[in-house]
């Protein structure tokens, strides 16, 4: 019964998905592309926040990893197909992580962070200086967006942005299943075992650093296909895909969906994307009031939206049955709260 | 058969000796046990044979083959288990999930990226079974942090003998038990550690000649005595260093 629910949840999801462009215009379809771009952007962030403990104020350096690595595909490849310039979005992002992965495998907590400040303030500054490679400050843009093209069966015009919604949706969308398909593995397992008690892992005999190695570059890779993906949603990228700001943006996705479950950091970036889209209309200053969601949050519901979802849930189960429901995960209002912990991040 | 030897063991942190020539000998399938003051380097000593330290001079030879040096988790794979003076799990994951890291680790399950482990059935059976096993079936889905101090210590025992070693190494295993609980776990590990090698550091005399077969005596880093539960009682050496006191 519980799985028939759950299957026409997901139909229903996916038929409003394939209409979408239907129902909402073009401008709002490119509005949700650049929403679910920051999704997966998030998603794989929590995938070391949440999962395995490690916090990085760096991401960014990934993503845009990613969105050069196809720039430049795409400008220096002549007829470069659009399925390789995305591998070589993913494959970018990937092998800066691994050139990294020997140092910040080993580290944790701040040095782990502050080491991945630093690590994207020198990829920012060669972003900035190497003018004949990353075009400067201008970035790189107007290279050309191959159609998605099987030989001899389809050929689709990828400039055509209704086109590339699908494009975009299929690949962010499967990007996100197999990242959620991974918590689900025994890895999986493992890493939430190597944010709880590291050294404990180790004394079960699991390698640490290669599983924080592992889930390092995975996550990467899937910030590198946000990234390629954003590139080729603007036809543009540049610097500031790779600063501090956007570094920023999926810590407080994250904090604000909530970092102890999967979905999190998507409805983080669903918050954001409503707030941006919203703000916009009467004034500039959307970081005003991205700021002041993020203060309520931290105060109020620290375990994000995920969790005050949970606790209304648990009232309403409440309410409906009368007293005596054992659901309650938290109160309102940040009074002390038992946060949902059983099944780790699941 | 000698299934654990330490030869001329020595560490130091920064220059201060805490372990001096240790020739620590472990027969297979005693249950050897560990005993000293406070500060006489037993948990160091566990450390440095299970490889959170290399010793800083000396072998260790495990099976047979020598391993000083090796880290954690390959003393583990070579058929080490060890348990922790302070309570060491998975606090945010379930009682069965912290079992389960175990039968993963001994099946070799490591970096599986391609099926669900919940749909791993023999997994989740071989779980299931060990946690009746250790009576914690119960409390298979509460969080390790929401268990009673008993059973959370229960579940740290257990951890170390999730992986089905041949040598499983227990540091203080009733630490802060009340007597009910320290019974009960005693009795656990009378049951767990049936036909394996047992290394356990304890303070409680009476678990200590009840379930050791042969005991060493740690003092000032350095062996004092090691026998038999009755030779060792009878050390003049030792009731002058540690037992006097407790018995006098």
């Amino acid at each position: 019964m519980k799985k028939r629910v759950k299957g026409i949840v997901w139909g229903v999801i996916l038929v409003v998905l394939l209409l979408y462009p239907w129902l909402f215009g073009i401008y709002f379809t490119n509005v949700f592309v650049t929403f679910a771009i920051f999704a997966l952007f998030a998603v794989s962030y929590n995938l070391l926040l949440g999962y395995t403990g490690l916090f990085s104020f760096g991401h960014a350096m990934f993503f845009g990893a990613g969105g050069y690595a196809t720039a430049l595909a795409l400008t220096h490849i002549k007829g470069c197909p659009l399925l390789v310039a995305l591998l070589f979005g993913f494959l970018g992002a990937v092998a800066l992580a691994l050139l990294l992965s020997p140092i910040v495998a080993r580290l944790a907590h701040s040095a782990f962070a502050m080491l991945h400040l630093a690590f994207s303030m020198l990829l920012y500054t060669l972003a900035l200086k190497l003018r004949g490679i990353t075009g400067g400050e201008d970035g790189i843009g107007g290279f050309p967006i191959p159609p998605f093209h099987i030989p001899g069966v389809v050929s689709v015009d990828m400039t055509d942005p209704l086109n590339f919604y699908y494009f975009a949706m299929a690949v962010l969308g499967g990007s996100l299943w197999i990242a959620w398909f991974l918590t689900k593995t025994p890895f999986g397992q493992i890493i939430v075992s190597v944010r709880d008690n590291a050294k404990r892992v180790d004394y079960l005999g699991f390698k640490v650093p290669h599983t924080k190695a592992i889930i390092y570059a995975l996550s990467c890779g899937f910030a590198g296909i946000a990234g390629s993906i954003y590139a080729m949603f603007q036809d543009l990228i540049s610097a500031s895909a790779l600063g501090i700001a956007q570094s920023f943006a999926p810590i407080v996705m994250t904090m604000v969906g909530g970092v102890i479950a999967f979905s999190g950091p998507i409805w983080g970036a669903g918050i954001f994307a409503l707030i941006e889209e919203l703000t916009t209309r009467y004034t500039e200053r959307v970081q005003l009031v991205e700021g002041l969601i993020l203060i309520i949050v931290i105060l109020f519901f620290p375990g994000g939206f995920v969790h005050l979802l949970a606790v209304v849930k648990g009232k309403w189960l409440e309410f409906m049955r009368g007293k005596g429901s054992g659901l309650i995960t938290g109160t309102w209002f940040g009074k002390k709260s038992r946060k949902k912990t059983t099944e780790g991040n699941a | 058969m000698n299934i654990l030897e330490t030869k001329g063991l020595y560490h130091d942190f920064n220059k201060l000796e805490v372990l001096f020539d240790i020739n620590l000998e472990v027969k297979q399938g005693e249950r050897h046990a560990i005993i000293g003051p406070n500060g006489a380097g037993k948990t160091t000593l566990f450390n440095v044979i299970t490889g959170t330290y290399a010793p800083s001079r000396g072998t260790i030879l495990f099976k047979g083959e020598e391993v000083t040096g090796c880290k954690p988790h390959q003393m583990v794979r070579r058929g080490m288990g060890r348990s922790f003076q302070i309570t060491s799990t998975f606090n945010r994951l379930t009682t069965f999930q912290n079992i389960r890291m175990g039968v993963l680790s001994n099946r070799g399950i490591r970096f599986n990226l391609f099926c669900k482990v919940d749909k791993m059935h023999d997994v989740t059976r071989e779980t299931d079974e060990f946690l009746k096993r250790v009576n914690l079936h119960n409390e298979r889905h509460l969080p390790a942090s929401a268990l009673s101090y008993g059973k959370h210590r229960c579940l740290e025992i257990s951890m170390a003998l999730a992986t089905d070693p041949d040598v499983v190494m227990l540091d203080e295993p009733t630490a802060g038990m009340s007597k009910d609980e320290t019974r009960y776990a005693i009795e656990l590990i009378r049951q767990l550690t049936e036909g394996k090698t047992a290394v356990i550091i304890e303070h409680d005399m009476d678990v200590v000649f009840s379930l050791a077969d042969r005991i060493t005596v740690l003092h000032l880093g350095s062996i004092l005595a090691s026998g038999p539960p009755d030779e060792i009682r009878k050390n003049k050496a030792v009731r002058d260093a540690y037992l006097g006191e407790m018995e006098g």
